[in-house]
Formats: C-alpha cells, structure tokens, sequence
C-alpha cells in the first residue's frame, strides 16, 4: 500500500546522466536508457488514490480539439470503461494516456494528465518509461510477422534481458496471464500471424502484460473479433483487474456494463458523464448519458 | 443488348491481354532462343586436337601426352599437305630459291674452310660452286623452258661429282630436280601471281591447322593454334574454295563482291590435289571430339578472347556488383528511413525527391563521367588512394546509379509496413530507432529485396559507368580494389565494337553475353527465393 513517488519515473534517466554522461544530452540519454525502473511491480494503492487524473486535459489536432476539456480520475485495480458515439474523442483520450499520440503530426496539448502522479506531457518525461507501464491493446489484433516467443520477449528484450531461461520463463507468465498458453505452448515457433484473431488479440495482451505494466489500455480490444472470442477476453479483462488498472474503450455498452466498475460518457470531445457503471446505465444524471445508454441515439 | 455487348467487351479484354502475354514469350524465345543457342555453343562444341594442344599449352588443362600422341597421327595425315606446299613453292619463289641457292653457296665455303685443304683447292671448288649457283639463279629468272632442261641438264650431270658428294652443295640438286619438275607443268607467265595465292593460301592453312611443325611458335596468341573448333572450318573452307574480291563497278561508287574458285586458279598445278585432299581428310588432320568445356566459366583468355574462358569477367562482374550493393543497400535503407520515418511532408523532402526522381532518369554514361570526375579524380584520392579507374571507383559510380531505385523501392517498402506495427512496439516502450530497426524494417524486407533486385540486375549489366570508372578489355586478373577489372558487360562491348578478332570467335561473344544473361538471371532468382522466404516467414505460413 505504498504511495508513489512522483519522481520514480525520472530516476533510472537521472543516474545514468550522473554515471555516464556529464553533459546534459537529454537525447542521447534517452537512447541509452531503454530500461525502465520496475518500481510498480505488484504495487497496489489504495482505491482512493486515483493512478490516472486529467485536469482540464484538451487535446488537438492541429486546431481541431480531439477532446476538450477533461477532468476525471480513473482508480487502479478496477475496470474504466469510456462510452460514446464515433468520434467524441475517447480513442483520442486513451491513446492520450500513454502518448502514442505523438506519431501524429501537429498535435498540440493543453492542461495536464497525471499517470502515478506524475504529467506525462511534462518535458523531461521518458516516454519508454512511460509506455512501459502504461502497456496498450489496439483495436485490431496486431502481432507482429514473427514468432509467438518473439512477440512476448520484444518488450523484455528492450529491456535488455538476453538470457534464454528468464525470457522463456517471462514469455510463459505472460501467456498464462492472457490465458493463451495452453493454446500455443508446443507451438512457440510458429508465426503469431497463423493464430486466429481471438488469439492474436490475447497475444497483444500477453505482450502488453509482458514488460510488467500497471495500466493496460484498451482500445476496442474486442471490436474485430467474434462473439466466442470477445467473451473469452471479457473473461482474461475480468481477471487481469485484480492486479492491473485497465481503460477500455468500448462501442459496445453491454460489454462496457459486463466487464467495468466506473464508466466514462464521452460525447463529441467531451466528458459528459462519469460515474460508477451501475449508476450509469440504470440511473444516469444527465439526459444526453440516458439516451445514448438507452439507445435513443448513438 | 447492353449485356451481351458487355461480355463481348469483357471477352475481348481478357483474350487481348492473354494475346499480349503470348505475344511477349513468343518474343522472348525468339530473341533469346538463338543466343542461348548460340551461347551454348562457346562451352558444348566439336573440338578439334588443336583445341586440346591450346588448353595444354596455354591453360595446363589436360593429358599431355595423350594430346601429344593424337598431334603426331594427326601429323602424319597433315604431313602431304605441307609437303605439296613445299614443292610448289621451289617452284615458282624465285627469290626464295635464289636466297636458298646463295645460302648453299656460302654454308659450302664455310665448310671448305673447316676442311684441311690448299688456297688453291679452296678456291677452285669456291669458284666451280659460284659457278652452279650462277647457272642456277639465271635459270630461276628464266622463261624459257628449253633454256630452264638445258640448265638444268647441266646441273644435274655433276651431281655424283665427288667434290660435293657429302657437303652442303649436294642441296643444288634437290633444287634443281624440284625445279624443273614443277617448271613443267607451271605456266611462267603466272608465277608472281601463284607467289601472292600461295602465300593467302599459307595463311588459310596456317588457321586451319596451325603453324607447322618446324615452324617459329608465332608471337600472336590467334596464331599459334588452328582450328579449335570444327563448325570453323566451315567458314575456312569458304576461304580455302573461293576467293573473295572486291571489284569497282563502272558507274557506281559501291564495290561489288566476287567469288573466285581457288582450285581453279591453280587449276593444271601441282597444288590442285591439295583442295581435295584437304578436304576429304579434314577429320583425321583435326580429330574433332565432342568437347565439354565447363571450364570455360574459370579460365583466363588469350588477348581479345581468341582463345579461353571468360573467367576474369564473371569474377570482376560479380565482384563490381556485390561491391556496389554494399554501398548502396546501407545508404539506400537509410535514406528511404529518413525520407519515410524521420521527416514531415514539405518543401525540403519534395525537392528531395524530385531530385532522386531525376537522378533515376540521367542516362548511365552521366555517371561514368561523373564517377571519373569525383571517384576517380577527387574522391578516391583523397584517402590516399590511386587516383585511377579501378574497382573501387566503380563499384562506388554504380551505386550512385542504382541509388534513385533502392530509395525509391526501400521508400514504398517500409510505407507498406502498417502502422500498427509500429504503434505496437512503441507502446511496448521501444525507441523510434529500435522499431525501425526491429520491427519496420524486417517487415519491410520484401520490399526492399525488390529493390535490391532491381539494382543488382542494373549494376550487372551497365557498361557506360564502367567505362572510365573500372573497366579494361584486356589485362591482369585484379589482386586489389584498387586495380581495374575485366566485366562481362564490358567484354561484349568491347568484342562488340573494337576488336576485330572477335568477329571470328563469334562463340566467344555469344557465351559471354548469354553468361550474363544468365548469371544476373542466377542473382535475381537467388534474391527472388530469398524474398519468397522472408515473406513466408512474415506471413507465417
């Protein structure tokens, strides 16, 4: 039940300056320090204590806001789902939350998002720190053209673990997280691309939960995939919050009501509603959350 | 209506394009089908025992004495046709006869001074030679038959005369008998005329079978040997039987070509038989075997590839090309990583491009003269190197070549690779350059082998880059970078257009053009495997 130290994120990139750099090359620092500090593994705060908060968050692309001035907290060790209607900004919101963003050209950021209490859009923040622990499922499966074990120790490896035996046995706990193992274990050497698509997807589980993340995003994990497939990754989401933060970006709002505790009402690049899920789609404070949950538009 | 109009329109589309693709094979066959052919015949052929002697002689390849054995009963058919030369000769070289009449007279005083004899006896037999030898040359000069039997008669009466029995002068009379055996059948009138057709008719033999056996071995590498191949001696024939002759017409600048009957000619002497006799024992003077000569891809060649292999070429084409892709697969990766990865769409990377785009479109002989300039004249110099053509600055002109391709097929490569991909590994905490190196670029590896397939079949084939960059036509097998190089493309340009020998070994032309054909076939199938691997591997089939 520890508290975060805010500057943990910063600490691994301090320390390499002081060792092996005595110029400020923030660049080159960056390069060198793929590490991360591993400071999160089974940390567990206290629900209270909100590991994700937005303050007046905008963002734009270009002069167009993606999202406009959000204000939320989101809980570790719990389910958040974020609803709403095609482009009100939660993708843009999620994929806010650990920078992947920043591939986009002209985008531009206002007020702040904190993750473990530190702003990520800070200007010293290590976006490798950052991304590996903020671990992120995209919308369609995508494995990458190598093998099943390759996928899994691509994160491990950056991390500049080479020995066979502790990336065999991370690979193994990672698959067995994403309940995938049983399914692959004699074919490790195979193409992740020969899987089928609810496999692929507990695959980029697997590999997200394999540099040891606290938050998992998830993007419509389920969106590209059949009903047998979704239910099986409800079920890995349903596990996996007892020692993860999941986000989960959703379309589909008898999965967000499955699967999460608090739910998210976005609507065109606004926070409307936010409340636990229950509250949500039986008793929602505003108008425009109950129509939309009700079916009245969307 | 409108229907049936449609799948009249579909049909014709569909048999329009099969009728292109058909059009396009047949094509092929039809170009290459008779190079191949004739490609094939530089290394499967009929060699003949001269063949055989010239790989001995020149490349060590074979059984010495074997070949030693077949040259001898080969000589023996061949001797007749040296000897039928030879008689005719005496008869109608007067000056060659008058040399060898003075020489005879001479070796006879040299050897009289060995002798132990008087001043007086000395001078007597010196005086009684000088004496033959004058008869002798006035009777080689003479027209008149009766005068040539009178002279000779002379001659010949002392020829069991003691004072020559034993010495060299006993040759006057070999001389003298030849003489006036050939004199009577040959026409006076022609004998300068026969003196020019035997010595054309000396030099076809000379290719047909080689120089003979007492001959000097002849400095020129083409005419040490005869005949290697038998489908030569079909156009040695040709020589051998008709005479070819330029004529002026009377009111037309153009000549115009006669053939002459060369046995006609010497219709009546005694070297008519010759033509037959060639003729019907060409196979037991050239004992031709079907030969397979695979080591024509190793060996060296006599000057202007008369003889020999193209070895040095593959080697220097090879080398030149996998130079060249090193230098150019590093920068062409990067710069399409930079181009694709590292830049936003603008002003900059347009003009950029719009610069490769040009560059891919300047003409080969641009940057031969580009690569003599920079390479050669600055470039390599300034580290201290020769400032030479050599292979280096070739290798380094045709990459700058091939350059605007790699790019631009690296460029859609790694477009190609879905973003996914690199989303995936960046949120998975890995640099920009760790998920270009690890993730993009193997996913775009099938892109860029194409890229790669495309230069290597550029770079192999270019001649003009190399020209002042890298190439020679005839030299030393290269030992360093720094020394230039014989190439295939090169060699058939150089065969092509200034060496007229080679318009006699056309094989030899044939097999080095379709051996580049076929080793830049060779390479592309190698990279096209290669690809197809990687791309099964990506797509995990």
């Amino acid at each position: 039940m520890t508290q975060i130290n805010n500057n943990e994120i910063l600490k691994p990139m301090v320390k390499a300056k002081k060792s092996k750099y005595n110029s400020y090359d923030i660049e080159k620092i960056k390069m060198e320090t793929t590490r991360p500090s591993r400071l999160y593994e089974n940390v567990i705060s206290e629900s209270s204590t909100p590991i994700i908060k937005a303050e007046n968050f905008s963002f734009f692309y270009g002069s167009k806001a993606g999202v406009k001035d959000i204000s939320m907290e989101i809980y570790p060790q719990m389910v958040t789902a974020i609803i709403g209607p095609s482009g009100c900004g939660k993708s843009t919101f999620l994929r806010s939350m650990n920078r992947i963003n920043d591939l986009i050209p002209n985008i531009r950021v206002e007020g702040k998002l904190y993750v473990n209490n530190q702003d990520i859009y800070a200007k010293q923040i290590h976006l490798v720190n950052l991304r590996q622990q903020v671990g992120m499922v995209f919308q369609k499966p995508n494995p990458f053209p190598k093998s099943i074990f390759d996928n899994i120790a691509y994160g491990p490896r950056l991390q500049g673990i080479r020995k066979r035996s502790t990336l065999q046995q991370m690979v193994e706990e990672s698959l067995q997280l994403a309940a995938l193992w049983d399914e692959v274990k004699d074919d490790l050497k195979k193409s992740a691309l020969a899987l089928s698509g609810g496999q692929q997807q507990r695959l980029c589980i697997a590999r997200a939960l394999s540099t040891k993340p606290n938050v998992l995003l998830m993007d419509e994990p389920c969106s590209a995939l059949d009903p047998i497939a979704t239910s099986k990754i409800e079920d890995l989401i349903d596990t996996l919050k007892n020692d993860y933060t999941i986000v989960i970006v959703t379309h589909n709002m008898q999965q967000a009501a499955r699967v999460s505790e608090r739910t998210a009402f976005f609507c065109l690049g606004e926070l409307i509603e936010y409340d636990t899920t229950s509250n949500i789609f039986s008793n929602p404070g505003k108008k425009q959350t109950e129509d939309y949950v009700t079916g009245k538009f969307g | 209506m409108k229907a049936d109009l449609r799948i009249i329109i579909d049909k014709l589309f569909t048999s329009l394009t099969g009728l292109a693709i058909a059009s396009m094979i047949i094509a092929l066959f039809v170009i290459l089908g008779p190079m191949l052919y004739r490609g094939f015949g530089a290394i499967v052929f009929r060699g003949t025992v001269e063949f055989r002697k010239m790989q001995i002689a020149e490349f060590h390849h074979g059984n010495a004495e074997k070949v030693k054995q077949e040259a001898e009963k080969t000589q023996k058919v061949r001797q007749v046709v040296y000897d039928m030369i030879h008689r005719f000769r005496n008869g109608i070289d007067i000056e060659e006869l008058e040399n060898r009449v003075k020489d005879i007279h001479r070796n006879y005083g040299n050897e009289l001074q060995q002798k132990d004899i008087s001043r007086e006896q000395y001078k007597e037999l010196r005086d009684f030679s000088k004496e033959i030898r004058d008869k002798l040359i006035d009777t080689f000069s003479s027209d008149n038959i009766e005068k040539i039997k009178e002279n000779i008669d002379f001659v010949l009466q002392y020829e069991m005369d003691e004072r020559f029995v034993e010495t060299v002068a006993i040759e006057y009379f070999t001389i003298a008998r030849d003489f006036l055996k050939s004199s009577a059948k040959i026409d006076f009138e022609k004998r300068d005329f026969y003196a020019a057709e035997l010595e054309e008719l000396e030099d076809i033999i000379l290719r047909l079978l080689g120089p003979a056996p007492d001959a000097d071995t002849p400095m020129l590498a083409q005419k040490r040997y005869g005949a290697t191949r038998l489908d030569q001696t079909n156009i040695l024939f040709h020589q051998l039987f008709w005479k070819e002759k330029w004529v002026e017409q009377e009111n037309s600048v153009a000549l115009i070509k006669i053939e002459n009957s060369r046995p006609e000619q010497f219709a009546g002497t005694e070297l008519e038989p010759l033509f037959g006799y060639i003729k019907d024992n060409i196979k037991q003077m050239l004992n031709p075997k079907l030969t397979f000569y695979w080591r024509y891809f190793f060996d060296d060649s006599t000057p202007g590839h008369y003889f020999g292999g193209i070895g040095p070429e593959i080697f220097g084409t090879l080398l030149l090309t996998l130079l060249s892709m090193i230098f150019v697969i590093p920068f062409g990766v990067i710069s399409a990583a930079y181009l694709t990865e590292c830049t936003k769409e603008g002003p900059v990377v347009r003009i950029i491009r719009m610069c490769i785009n040009t560059l891919a479109g300047v003409p080969s002989i641009v940057f031969g003269l580009f690569g003599m300039a920079f390479f050669v004249l600055f470039f390599i110099p300034i580290f201290g190197g020769p400032s030479q053509p050599c292979i280096l600055a070739g290798s380094l002109t045709l990459a700058v070549l091939t350059l605007p391709v790699m790019i631009r097929a690296s460029e859609e490569a790694i477009k190609t690779v879905p973003q996914t991909y690199k989303e995936a590994s960046l949120a998975l905490g890995a640099s920009k350059f760790l998920t270009f190196v690890k993730v993009t670029l193997p996913a775009a590896l099938p892109g860029i082998l194409t890229g790669i397939i495309l230069s290597l079949s550029r770079v192999a084939g270019e001649t003009a880059p190399i020209l002042f960059t890298a190439g020679i036509a005839i030299g030393p097998i290269p030992k360093s970078i720094f020394q230039t190089t014989r190439t295939l493309s090169y060699g058939s340009w150089d065969m092509a257009v200034s060496d007229k020998l080679a318009a006699e070994v056309p094989h030899n032309q044939f097999g080095m053009v379709v051996t580049l054909v076929l080793l830049i076939l060779c390479l592309n199938a190698m990279a096209i495997i290669l690809r197809a691997r990687v791309f099964k591997k990506l797509k995990g089939h």
